[in-house]
């Protein structure tokens, strides 16, 4: 026990000498918080390993004393993760939440009520749809961290030997993909895992369909109507003709069938860009060698223009239970200052902040997320959303289409379904 | 909050339980099939602590009492609470949760999902039990024959199987039924000539559970294997001998000699079993994040996590839960009752 206590002794000691040093140039601030170590959790590898650092040794030079830890999270399972850590004696400070899941943690009050530092951290500069997810009863939660739009990222030399340009149409996209997929066995003409339904969605809202509307207070799942009906047939088209995918595969490190040749055209968020470029030696490798080969567009709408997306992205916002509320802040502010955000949208990151939109650059990437950010829709805003996406209904759903189910039977079974959810 | 992530693992802790109390027991039994002397002296001496001072052996036990209280008492009083709550995700952020009485019991046995999960379940566990004792008898009755070098390599591997996370195993296991890149369909497609290139093992209910059956047995038949096989060095090799004079052969040996000396052992591993596989939850539900329909491959375990975490309903998790603990603890006083009784014989 004697030897224990000497070595936390020697610890402590070693700790205040490391304070000292890396404090030299900001000793005499005496009005910061007490030092502590503030944890802040980031989902899958979205962020960019240069942002980390940025956040780290910006909140570590502005917080004598202070560390800031980074947990990855897996974005599978956040909102268990979420539900179990927030309410617990344990939970982190900082938090990265899906847009569409904020709700479920906003109404709930497991976070900290940001309403009088909306000025302070970008006032109407926030992306306004990120804005609204992160808000609750009138009350500001959690801010707007980045955005995405999905692209589709495409092989040129595979486009040019079927003699196929980009297409301007959903159903020239459509045909291209099934003509690909015809001329090289083996290859996704358009890369479609069964479990993918946010990449659904286009095909649904650009037919008219809606996934679920609010009716004066009550919830009405939209997957029956004709125009939902007809989306749903031609992702079955694409999921049965055009893609080898796997039936039942989710759509994560979609990079790896892209790299390894079997995929021809890949609609992704706009950050895959940089996964697909990563080097063979990180730990979800790319394919560096295909970027002179990688060519990318908006995914296009029924008449032509871009087609509605789904506008993936996250919210960040501090536990409700966290012990340094003030560190939190801090920690918080610097993911949404000027040089965090840029760093993001280098990175292909739509930055939330509307003024950082030029920070996206000029390439073919920026363009098209920019075309594509422009129309992109968000899921039903019901602080219940979280639950049915929890509940893995829609890639149940999605599964048995991509099986070559019968499309109007499922979509009647899955409205119920989350009509009972919505409205529960 | 606790009170309900606990919920989920009120059910495994409390059978965990169950199977230390009796364990000593049964290991006295399979003294006294060996040699009488010790068994015999322990019990005359618990008789007269018990005939002297009544009070002790209560006294000894209060730690033991106190700590199962803290641990799986309470937890699984918040979990009968809950069950009679509305309890969402705004209940586990501190609002007020309201007694509704019997509705989320009269909720989730009118689901025909809940019962098809539970037939489904119970299915699956008699298919692993079955497969996991079968593999593991012979496996131990292996281990007999074998030298001592190949029988320390068999036991070497069968302790890695057993030592491995089950989550560990499930995404290796994944790996190699992937359906792109898997180990398991390039095999195939090379030794048939069929193209098992892109072919889902999950996908397919029958084929998933498969798989799940795989990773499970080959992690469960370890503990089953050196349990048969400690019994199976206390059987006296003058009887074996002796039958074998006799005429009888090696399935007769095992039948008429091996099992009655083991039955006590293979009653106790059979129902430990039972209540490990009807609880399978890790390997369930981490497959189901790889590939498969949830709807038709969850087993009761994921079914509460995926009612309670997944959906935010809690109350009708809770409830799910504790039909669940009712099932285990049924199981739970049959097995005791019957190690009880091998005692008392």
């Amino acid at each position: 026990m004697r030897k224990k206590l000497g070595l936390a002794a020697l610890g402590v000691a070693s700790m205040l000498a490391l304070a000292a040093c890396s404090s030299g140039a900001n000793s005499g601030s005496s009005s910061t918080p007490e030092a502590a170590n503030i944890r802040v959790w980031l989902n899958g590898t979205d962020t960019p390993q240069a942002a980390r650092d940025y956040l780290k040794t910006t909140f570590e030079s502005q917080n004598p004393g202070s560390t800031l830890t980074i947990e990855e999270q897996s974005w599978t399972g956040l909102v268990d993760k979420l539900t179990t850590s927030l309410s617990g004696s344990d939970s982190p400070d900082v938090v990265e939440v899906g847009n569409t899941q904020a709700a479920a943690f906003t109404s709930a009050g497991a976070f900290e009520d940001l309403t009088d530092k909306y000025q302070d951290l970008g006032g109407d500069d926030l992306l306004p749809g990120f804005v609204t997810a992160g808000t609750y009863d009138g009350k500001f939660y959690a801010a707007p961290y980045y955005s995405g739009a999905r692209l589709v990222f495409y092989k040129k030399d595979l486009m040019a030997a079927s003699g196929l340009t980009v297409p301007t149409t959903l159903d020239q996209y459509i045909s291209n993909g099934v003509t690909l997929a015809a001329a090289n066995p083996g290859v996704s003409g358009i890369y479609f895992p069964g479990q993918d339904w946010y990449n659904a969605l286009p095909y649904i809202w650009e037919n008219g369909g809606e996934i679920a509307t609010d009716d004066n207070g009550t919830w009405k799942a939209g997957f029956e109507s004709a125009g939902s009906i007809a989306g749903l047939k031609e992702v079955q088209k694409v999921m049965t003709t055009a893609s080898v995918a796997p039936k039942d595969g989710n759509e994560t490190d979609p990079q790896v069938p892209f790299c390894a040749g079997t995929v021809a055209q890949l609609s992704a968020p706009s950050w895959v860009k940089g996964s697909i470029l990563a080097p063979a030696t990180a730990t979800a490798p790319g394919c560096p060698d295909q970027e002179a080969n990688l060519g990318v567009f908006a995914l296009p709408g029924k008449n032509g223009g871009a087609a509605s997306v789904f506008a993936g992205g996250s919210n960040i916002a501090i536990a409700a239970k966290s012990a340094h509320p003030e560190l939190a802040y801090s920690a918080l502010k610097i993911m949404l200052s000027d040089g965090y955000q840029t760093i993001l949208g280098n990175n292909g990151l739509v930055p939330a902040k509307k003024s950082l939109a030029s920070t996206l650059g000029t390439d073919d990437v920026a363009k098209a997320t920019a075309a594509a950010a422009a129309n992109a829709k968000l899921t039903p805003a019901s602080p219940k959303w979280a639950d049915v996406e929890a509940a893995g209904i829609l890639q149940d759903f999605f599964v048995k289409i991509a099986q070559g189910g019968d499309v109007p039977t499922l979509a009647a079974d899955v409205d119920g379904k989350i009509n009972a959810i919505l409205n529960g | 909050m606790s009170s309900v992530s606990s919920s989920i693992d009120v059910a495994p802790g409390a059978i965990d339980c169950a199977r230390q109390v009796p364990g000593p027991g049964s290991g006295g039994s399979g003294g006294a099939a060996g040699s009488g002397g010790p068994a015999e002296s322990r019990r005359s001496r618990a008789r007269r602590l018990l005939g002297g001072k009544r009070l002790a052996p209560a006294l000894l036990l209060v730690p033991a009492i106190v700590i199962l209280i803290v641990i799986i008492g309470w937890p699984l009083v918040q979990l009968v609470v809950v069950s009679f709550q509305q309890y969402g995700r705004a209940q586990v952020f501190g609002q007020a949760a309201p007694f509704i009485g019997f509705d989320n019991y009269t909720r989730v046995l009118g689901d025909s999902q809940f019962w098809q999960v539970l037939a489904r379940s119970f299915l699956f566990c008699a298919v692993n039990v079955v497969v996991t004792m079968s593999l593991g008898t012979l496996i131990a009755l292996l281990m007999t024959r074998l030298n001592k070098f190949f029988r320390a390599l068999l036991s070497v591997g069968l302790l890695l199987a057993w030592a491995m996370p089950a989550l560990t195993a499930v995404i290796v296991w994944g790996w190699l039924f992937d359906t792109q890149f898997g180990v398991v369909n390039y095999v195939l497609t090379q030794v048939t000539g069929i193209d098992f290139i892109g072919h889902s093992w999950l996908i397919n209910p029958i084929s998933f559970f498969a798989v799940a059956a795989i990773i499970i047995i080959w992690q469960s038949v370890p503990f089953v294997a050196f349990t048969i096989y400690a019994g199976l060095t206390q059987v006296p090799d003058e009887v074996l001998e002796a039958a074998q004079l006799d005429g009888a052969g090696a399935v007769k040996r095992f039948r008429l000699v091996i099992f009655p000396y083991l039955k006590s052992i293979f009653v106790v591993v059979t129902i430990l079993q039972i209540i490990w596989d009807l609880r399978v939850f890790t390997q369930v539900f981490a497959l189901q994040g790889i590939g498969g329909v949830r709807e038709q491959t969850s087993t009761l375990g994921v079914y509460i996590y995926q009612t309670s975490l997944g959906t935010g309903d809690y109350g009708a998790g809770g409830a799910i839960a504790v039909i669940m603990v009712i099932i285990m603890m049924a199981i739970s006083i049959f097995y005791v009752r019957q190690v009880i009784k091998e005692v008392e014989l």
